[in-house]
């Protein structure tokens, strides 16, 4: 089963088709993560407004994607953003977005509210705005600390992509999946893909871990 | 007749059902320093963060520099421009230098040019000593050279109000002294202050008024001489001698 010498020529010989899906799996990823945390950022500061209408936005949108299993929400997505004329690669993006934005949302709320208090006290004596010391005190601080989960959801969402598969975007999982499945070799193929995964989730840790050195240089 | 820089008419505040502050009345006239004395939970700190409207009043006046600041109408962070504030725990912005930490409000809040906030901002660190700290983080610093940054980052603002909230109580005491000196020449300067502490010593020496406060009330005020030589009260005659 495995025969690694063949593994490798099936790695070598499919690589430009894999190269495809890599490509579209990167781009869904970086999208629906950068789409994500905006998304998070905005429920975030709904949660510890104190609003109470802007509470319950947040709280129910955190519920209906906590709740639901994310092939549904991508379902979902699809057919409902397909008569508006929108792209599959669109919908699974806005679908992981929304997805993401729920975690990344509770991620950054956790770690604003874990920013001493004294903080926002000290920024609002000078005379600065709730806004403004939000923007240049607190969310420095508090995207810091976020780092390290927000990381570990930005992994979670590199392979939560692989579900866009089912509505037919030819990512990383797709291609092992139609080429498994047209040479009857699925095992080699299912090996392959996850390498692939595997490598790219190494490279984006590496990523993090520099950029939380670099942020906490200095303190 | 000085000024009448604060003007306080029966203050009230509520935590629920705690009532912190029954009925405070005081007035700060420009120039003095007025220390607040009394033991935790007499409501020192809430007073001198209703003045500074960090925490919003239940009933009452709060008149600065002659005009009534009601928290619904007026823009707060005008009138905290005006109002400077220490923290007990210093609070300084722990991503950003010394330097960044001074001239942070300057730049952002009053627009002021960077070159000249700069400017501005090491003139207060040479006048707080901590000229060579400037490129540091807080992180660096002990805790009286915090306290200093925190003094210094206040004054950017150049506030006519200077309100300390136990600025000392945080501090390993070989590292009060300069946090007293510090707040002594600023006294010296004319700043109008008003400072909770339990420093006596600097009570003493630096303040023109000792206000003791007990129970959410102000029991007992008077000059230092009277005050802690000579008090009226019971409670206050029991407070210093609990302490001194």
């Amino acid at each position: 089963m495995f025969d690694i010498a063949h593994i490798l020529d099936v790695l070598i010989e499919s690589y430009p088709l894999f190269m495809k899906g890599l490509w579209i799996t990167l781009k869904l990823t970086v999208v629906s993560i950068l789409i994500g945390t905006g998304i998070g950022l905005i429920f975030a500061l709904f949660k510890i407004s104190g609003i109470k209408i802007l509470n319950w936005i947040a709280n129910i949108y955190i519920a209906l994607i906590r709740g639901t299993p994310l092939i549904v929400q991508i379902f979902i997505f699809y057919f409902g953003l397909a008569e508006l004329g929108i792209s599959a690669f669109w919908s699974a993006a806005f679908g992981l977005a929304m997805h993401n934005g729920a975690y990344i949302a509770e991620i950054f709320r956790g770690s604003i509210q874990s920013v001493d208090r004294g903080q926002m006290e000290a920024g609002r004596s000078l005379g600065m705005t709730y806004g403004l010391t939000m923007r240049r005190i607190i969310l420095p601080q508090a995207f810091k600390r976020a780092l390290p989960p927000l990381g570990n959801q930005f992994i979670i969402g590199l392979k939560d992509s692989s579900l866009a598969s089912f509505i037919a975007l030819s990512e990383l999982f797709s291609i092992a999946t139609t080429q498994g499945s047209r040479t009857f070799d699925e095992m080699t193929y299912l090996i392959i893909v996850g390498l692939y995964y595997l490598v790219l989730v190494l490279l984006f840790t590496l990523l993090v871990n520099m950029l939380e050195k670099k942020l906490s240089a200095g303190e | 007749m000085k000024k009448e820089m604060i003007k306080i008419e029966n203050l009230k505040k509520s935590f629920g059902d705690l009532e912190v502050l029954k009925e405070v009345n005081l007035d700060v006239h420009e120039s003095d320093v007025v220390v607040l004395i009394g033991a935790s939970g007499s409501g020192k700190s809430t007073l001198l963060r209703c003045i500074n409207f960090l925490e919003i009043k239940n009933g009452g006046k709060i008149v600065i520099e002659g005009e009534e600041v009601d928290p619904k109408s007026h823009n707060l962070n005008e009138v905290r421009q005006k109002v400077g504030m220490v923290f007990q725990h210093f609070n300084l912005f722990p991503h950003k230098t010394v330097l960044e930490n001074v001239m942070e409000a300057p730049v952002m809040v009053k627009n002021q040019d960077k070159k000249e906030a700069e400017k501005e901002a090491r003139v207060l660190l040479e006048k707080v000593g901590l000229s060579d700290k400037a490129d540091v983080y807080p992180a660096k610093l002990s805790g009286g050279q915090k306290q200093r940054v925190a003094i210094a980052r206040a004054l950017a603002m150049k506030p006519d109000i200077m309100l300390f909230d136990e600025p000392t109580s945080a501090l390993d005491p070989e590292l009060v002294g300069e946090v007293l000196a510090t707040m002594k020449e600023l006294a010296q300067e004319g700043m109008t202050m008003v400072v909770v502490t339990h420093e006596m010593g600097f009570a003493k020496e630096v303040a023109d008024e000792v206000v003791y406060m007990h129970d959410g009330q102000i029991w007992e005020r008077g000059t230092p001489q009277e005050l802690f030589n000579n008090p009226q009260e019971e409670r206050t005659k029991d407070f210093l001698s609990s302490i001194l």
